[in-house]
């Protein structure tokens, strides 16, 4: 079948469940279907409409899994935070908006992503920039006590968001020249074959911007995902473990120190061991997101009829907890392996994309959404300790919604001269006998 | 040349998501019982607060607790008709605390889930009603009224239990707090005045009946007095201790006295009847040893949980490690010398590491009065329905076999003989058999202070006793092995009072 066929059936599909999600939250709560189902299936069916005549008109061969997926989590975000918080429901609706448009402005400017690639010291700069704009007096406001947002008119903006994008496009850059380089090995640390320190240079930067990330903008979440993009895209370039295991070595030395000079880390940490032990407190979020994943049991409450209002920060960082309520392990289980879907679908472009540019980013972005869920879901599961990221798609806030759309439009764009192209590479032929 | 790491990445990352999904299983299905139960969970509180929900009642038939239907989203709040009377049994029911007592342990029960109501409400379910069930106490208020007013305002508490079904029918601990303070809907009242009751002295939220030890004192001499009846090598009548007025156990050198410098010996009968120090000290140490007398305690309850059907029963404790044994059995000292058996003969008298929650002591007097048997302590005797009929009822089961028939028997005839004729002739009431042990923990000398203990148990003569009491009254001026009888006593005899009036 042809990928847009595939993707307009998915579509009206995500468009189906999120709708009924939408209708039996009402059902659950007031034993009514919503008064707005119709304009809000015609919202839906027109915003997902809009972002496959996007594709189509853009990037019509392109993959046709990667949008119906991203718009089904999309989806089931948008019920739940509407569920929570009609207010915040307006504005995720206006950000879905603003984020297809960027969807769409995207795949029409990056006709080739390439074209970016002589930028790539002027994207590391831009990234840093962004990243450090909340640290400016008066333009950057702490929430929370981290200090990554700015204040723009009536606009909050988390420009960290951003900045994952342009510093994965410089790193793509940057490694598809140095990558003959950084796999060259002369010198020896006991196991270990290493290139020449002065390469080391990109993943000193990536520690640099992650310590400072942590300790002036006081954002784990972040600081950990920068690291973690920097390394797997080195690794992703070089196929050298040897960076990897410098790179853990390097961020369990900056976790450690971060850990012994600063409080709201070594709280982190507390909390993270032992939730209990402060559980109307500090461990409030952690203990009440274990006690919404246990009202929601295998099954769940069902939607609508559970109590995730409870939890601190349930349209936000907790998002995930929410599901589990209501959902139900099931439910939860199903967003995992959404999730799976779109880094599986994500790493596919990767392998198929015709020049190493497009391949790094490719990759690198996925692992960062991939990451990004991981580092937040295993937060509210406390598989990690907990650090305040969005869920890709899901929780409420445009930032994040807009830059993972601008994220999905790189890999359609990306998918789209793949299957464009005529292959290049030599393919296997089977010897078969005469 | 991009695949092999991308499929490493692919790989690490499925990892990641198969520890989420292996700890996903671990909080949603294996711990999500314990989640649920956990004393900071107010999710299935607050959940059904807004169901209808059963009345409360004694089993002489009064109102402790019923919700009554207010203007606002919560539709209903609790309210406790007695205040403090039964704030440490009933609970309460809050929407910002949680619930407490009863309140908590048969809340699916008040509001007709429990299993019981599945099966067998069906006339309920045809007429499209919600089940709710009626929890009936095995408490008496005419008892627990008693036991609030003998105490008065003094710190202590008072028990009392059926010996024969285990059945609490009275318990009562001061001080005590108000429940309608906490079941209020104004969540910034209900917080400042739980703030208020945590600051305030003596920790009235707090039920010392169960949830707090305190010394024992000789009171404990009973469980001494019933390993040494178990022993076979002591009885009533043999031997005979000598008499002394200090007595200096072996490893040390300093005595253990009796209260006032007195001198006291003679049999067991004679030495439980005055309370002898010296004897008993010696009889632990030197006749019974560590094993027995860690057995003997242990079979009355020390160091387990009762199974009191409230939250947060605490256990009582009796030391058992004594150290290796230094001198086997030899006729000077038959059961041997241990490292700690200095430990020992404190612990044989109540003092040092033992201490005891009021209930225990209630159950150490139930134990003897039922020919050994310690049955299940509980507070709720049925569960009705709407129409009256009862859907659930508490059976009497046997906790523990603390005693033999015979060892109960000769005990029972021994703390008779301390009402009649020894320190406690305070709880002595006409026509009833009343058996009863005084105790006297000294808690400081400048000034003197010590706990006030009794414990008994009462019947018509001849007969299974059919009430056990034990009363504490703590931080008692002046300390004389009088006390616990002055004290205590004419509480113990108010509550027999009223339960044979009847």
């Amino acid at each position: 079948m042809r990928p847009r066929t595939v993707e307009l059936g998915l579509l009206v599909l995500a468009s189906i469940i999120t709708v009924a999600a939408y209708g039996l939250t009402s059902l659950g709560r007031a034993a009514s279907l919503p008064a707005d189902i119709g304009p809000f299936l015609g919202i839906v069916v027109a915003l997902l409409m809009l972002g496959h005549l996007l594709v189509r008109f853009f990037a019509p061969q392109a993959d046709g899994l990667l949008l119906p997926i991203a718009a089904l989590l999309n989806g089931f975000g948008y019920v739940m935070i509407a569920r929570l918080n009609p207010d915040l429901a307006d504005s995720q609706s206006a950000w879905t908006f603003i984020g297809l448009m960027a969807f769409g402005l995207t795949l029409m400017v990056l006709d080739d992503p390439r074209r970016l690639q002589p930028y790539r010291y002027s994207l590391a700069l831009a990234g840093v920039i962004v990243l450090l704009l909340p640290l400016i007096p008066g333009l950057g406001v702490e929430i929370n006590g981290a200090r990554i947002w700015l204040h723009i008119g009536p606009f909050s903006i988390q420009p960290g968001e951003f900045a994952k994008i342009l510093l994965a496009a410089f790193l793509a850059g940057y490694l598809v020249d140095k990558r003959e380089l950084l796999m060259v090995s002369n010198r020896r640390l006991g196991p270990l074959h290493l290139p020449d320190f002065k390469h080391f240079g990109p993943l000193l930067l990536a520690w640099g911007v992650a310590l400072l990330v942590m300790v002036a903008q006081r954002d784990l979440g972040s600081s950990l995902l920068f690291f973690t993009l920097f390394v797997v895209m080195v690794y992703l370039a070089t196929s050298r473990v040897a960076y990897v295991l410098t790179g853990i070595m390097m961020f369990g030395l900056g976790a450690t120190v971060a850990y012994q000079l600063f409080d709201h880390v070594q709280r982190r940490v507390e909390i993270w061991i032992d939730p209990f032990a402060d559980s109307k407190n500090r461990g409030f979020q952690i203990v009440e997101a274990a006690f919404a994943l246990a009202d929601g049991g295998l099954t769940g409450t069902g939607l609508g009829r559970g109590t995730p209002g409870k939890i601190p920060y349930a349209s936000t960082d907790m998002i995930f907890a929410a599901f589990g309520e209501e959902l139900g392990l099931v439910g939860a289980t199903a967003i995992l392996i959404m999730f799976l879907f779109l880094i599986t679908a994500g790493f596919r472009v990767a392998t198929q994309a015709v020049s190493p540019f497009e391949q790094l980013l490719a990759g690198g972005l996925t692992a960062l959404l991939g990451f990004q869920a991981f580092v937040i879901i295993g937060g509210v599961l406390r598989v990690l300790p907990l650090t305040g990221v969005t869920l890709p798609f899901v929780s409420y806030g445009g930032s994040s919604l807009i830059s993972n759309y601008v994220i999905l439009a790189i890999l359609v764009r990306i998918s789209q001269r793949a299957n464009a192209m005529p292959r290049t590479e030599p393919v296997e032929v089977e010897m078969v006998p005469a | 040349m991009i695949n092999r790491p991308l499929r490493h990445v692919l790989a690490l990352l499925m990892l990641c998501f198969l520890a989420l999904f292996v700890q996903l299983n671990r909080i949603q299905y294996f711990q999500a019982d314990s989640l649920r139960q956990h004393p900071d969970n107010t999710r299935t509180i607050q959940r059904d607060f807004a169901r209808e929900r059963g009345p409360i009642s004694t089993a002489d038939g009064e109102v402790v607790a019923f919700s009554a239907p207010v203007d606002g989203p919560l539709e209903r709040r609790r309210s406790y008709p007695f205040g403090d009377l039964y704030a440490h049994t009933v609970g309460y029911l809050s929407f910002n605390l949680g619930a407490e007592g009863v309140e908590r342990v048969y809340s699916d029960d008040l509001i007709g889930r429990s299993s019981a109501f599945q099966l067998s409400n069906i006339s309920d379910m045809l007429s499209g009603q919600q089940p709710i069930g009626e929890v009936v106490l095995t408490m008496r208020n005419d008892l627990q009224q008693v036991a609030k007013e003998q105490l008065g305002e003094r710190k202590g508490s008072v028990v009392a239990l059926d010996p024969r079904t285990g059945e609490i029918l009275a318990m009562w601990s001061y001080p005590s707090f108000d429940p309608n303070d906490l079941s209020g809907l104004v969540g910034t009242e209900v917080n400042a005045n739980y703030q208020a009751l945590l600051n305030e002295d003596g920790n009235p939220l707090r039920a010392k009946a169960y949830r707090d030890i305190f010394f024992p004192g000789s009171t404990f001499k009973v469980v001494t007095a019933a390993a040494a009846l178990a022993s076979n090598t002591v009885t009533l009548t043999e031997p005979t201790f000598p008499n002394a007025s200090e007595y200096t156990a072996p490893l040390t050198t300093r005595p253990l006295r009796n209260f006032g410098g007195s001198t006291c010996g003679g049999n067991l009968l004679e030495i439980l009847r005055v309370s002898c120090n010296t004897a008993f000290a010696e009889l632990g140490a030197e006749l019974l040893g560590p094993d027995r007398l860690s057995l003997t305690a242990q079979d009355f309850g020390f160091n387990l949980t009762p199974p009191l059907d409230l939250p947060g029963v605490v256990a009582s404790r009796f030391p058992t490690d004594y150290g290796e044994q230094l001198q086997a059995s030899s006729p000077e000292v038959p059961a041997g010398v241990f490292e700690n058996t200095p430990l020992l003969a404190q612990t044989s008298i109540g003092q040092n590491d033992v201490s005891a929650s009021p209930l225990q002591m209630a159950l150490v007097a139930a134990a003897i009065a039922n020919n050994g048997d310690l049955m299940v302590p509980h507070v709720v005797a049925e569960v009705k329905d709407r129409t009256g009929s009862v859907v659930t009822s508490v059976e009497p089961e046997r906790w523990q076999r603390a005693i033999s028939s015979s060892v109960a028997l000769d005990l029972r005839d021994a703390m008779v003989n301390v009402v009649e004729a020894g320190t406690a002739g305070t709880a002595a009431v006409a026509g009833i058999e009343v058996g009863a042990k005084t105790g006297t923990a000294q808690l400081g000398t400048e000034p003197p202070k010590s706990h006030a203990w009794m414990i008994a148990f009462a019947g018509p003569p001849g007969r299974t006793p059919e009430i056990a009491i034990a009363v504490l009254v703590e931080g008692t001026d002046g300390a004389s092995e009088q006390t616990g009888g002055r004290v205590a006593g004419p509480i113990v005899r108010a509550m027999i009072e009223t339960y044979f009036q009847r």
